[in-house]
């Protein structure tokens, strides 16, 4: 099956100076894991994820010990959060998309997502313009 | 890729009742009324045409103001129905509107409509960016139904005038206030909407006379064409080129459902023109696939073999010039 026949034609994106605080409603409104960001004319230009945002807030040292545990508490994510609510999502999104065509099978997409770890991936028509996203319940609920 | 805006979506709530209550209103211990069957579908203007346009394989994308639960189900219902969908999301819930068709009434349904969420100027400058991105992949746009709270009775001339500058056309499927400023922008097509009051600007549209001045004033203030719903089964066409009266050879009678009529109608335009048609053709394609909805359940007939049939029952005589 070709992405074309099951992906979720939403086209729902931010712009690389949309704040942070308006792609965290976003998030939440669309029940996307992760927004495309794109260019004036509809081009993907990164991604921002739930996890990219998360990252954000948490001390960089996180990473290096792999649990929250060693957090003192939220209250201090409360307050990184404020302080980088205005921020434009540029700062924070990755740059490296990856993404799918609506001509790409089923099997192809799959296989990206699980290389690559990702929840979903935008696709984008030949002008690398967003046409839609595919998640990885789109692919789930087709098998 | 044709886009539609509806600025004021609703979750439409119909409602099939085998009677009124005669004493409606009138009990002490108010009234319950039992229905026969219900559906519950997105709605709006400009959203039943991107519906009726997916469903001819038409890609479309439907724009405006979404929030709360509701309009998260009206977003799912769209995407069940392959259309593309990039809205604004908002803090207020969309509307419902429910609509009461008693049996044997089908023409002359009961409405209760809400004036639905307020829209904030942060949502608005958001639109406005979303809008322009989508203008310069757009062959048509469809700016359809009433306008929320919020919004300007400008909103849709300086949607039509953005249009203009990027040379799309536009078809003008509202009414009142916001559809006479946007007649000056010279949108492609105006259809004005006479649900509820029959009138273009202070302009009646009562009689045959009537509709043929208001269609005639339409072209006046700018508009390249205007389409007027005369009555349930007849229309005018109004162009530069000429007037034409459009008329369906049916009954009537056999209407069970008007609600979603005029927005196949508009739907209807757009596959014809989509295909190459020329106006006069298009116009009699939308008018079978409203004649086609008026017949089914639902707001829209879908299916392609019914309008197609419905063609030969359309009668289009030329009216001579404007």
């Amino acid at each position: 099956m070709k992405v074309r026949d099951f992906l979720r034609r939403d086209l729902t994106a931010v712009e690389a100076d949309s704040s942070v605080l308006h792609a965290i409603k976003l998030l939440e409104n669309s029940g996307l894991s992760a927004l495309p960001v794109v260019d004036e004319e509809g081009r993907v230009v990164g991604i921002v994820s739930e996890r990219d945002i998360i990252r954000a807030l948490v001390p960089e040292y996180m990473d290096m010990l792999h649990s929250a545990s060693f957090l003192p508490s939220l209250d201090r994510l409360t307050k990184r959060l404020k302080e980088i609510a205005a921020h434009p999502v540029a700062r924070y999104m990755t740059k490296e998309v990856v993404v799918a065509r609506l001509e790409d099978n089923d099997l192809h997409v799959a296989d990206l997502m699980l290389r690559k770890g990702l929840k979903q991936l935008p696709v984008v028509d030949e002008q690398g313009r967003l046409v839609g996203v595919v998640r990885r319940i789109d692919l789930l609920s087709r098998l | 890729m044709i886009l539609t805006v509806t600025p004021n979506p609703a979750l439409d709530k119909l409602y099939w009742l085998r009677s009124l209550p005669e004493d409606l209103g009138l009990t002490e211990e108010g009234s319950s009324i039992r229905a026969e069957k219900s559906l519950t579908s997105a709605g709006g203007k400009g959203i039943n045409v991107s519906v009726f346009l997916a469903a001819h394989g038409i890609e479309t994308v439907a724009m405006g103001f979404l929030g709360g639960h509701t309009g998260q189900i009206i977003l799912r219902d769209l995407l069940s129905r392959g259309v593309s969908t990039n809205f604004v999301w908002i803090e207020e819930e969309n509307r419902v509107n429910v609509v009461l068709i008693v049996q044997g009434k089908g023409y002359h349904p009961i409405h209760i409509h809400e004036a639905g969420p307020r829209v904030d100027a942060d949502a608005l400058q958001i639109f406005w960016r979303k809008y322009q991105r989508m203008l310069s992949r757009a062959s048509y746009v469809v700016l359809g139904g009433a306008l929320p709270p919020g919004l300007s009775p400008d909103f849709y001339r300086e949607l039509a005038r953005a249009a203009r500058e990027r040379g799309v056309p536009v078809i003008l499927h509202a009414g009142g206030e916001p559809m006479l400023r946007a007649v000056a922008e010279g949108p492609f097509l105006v259809k004005p909407d006479v649900r509820e009051v029959a009138c273009f600007g202070d302009m009646p549209m009562h009689t045959e006379e009537e509709v043929l001045s208001a269609g005639r004033k339409a072209l006046s203030l700018g508009a390249h064409a205007c389409l007027v719903s005369h009555h349930l089964t007849g229309d005018f066409l109004f162009s530069p080129d000429g007037i034409w009266k459009f008329e369906a050879k049916v009954s009537p009678a056999a209407f069970r459902n008007v609600i979603g009529a005029d927005d196949a109608l508009v739907g209807g335009i757009l596959v014809g023109l989509s295909q190459g048609k020329d106006l006069v053709e298009a116009v009699k394609y939308g008018m079978a696939a409203a004649e086609a909805a008026a017949e089914v359940d639902e707001k829209l007939c879908l299916e392609r073999e019914k309008i197609a049939e419905k063609m030969e029952l359309i009668e289009v005589q030329y009216k001579g010039k404007p």
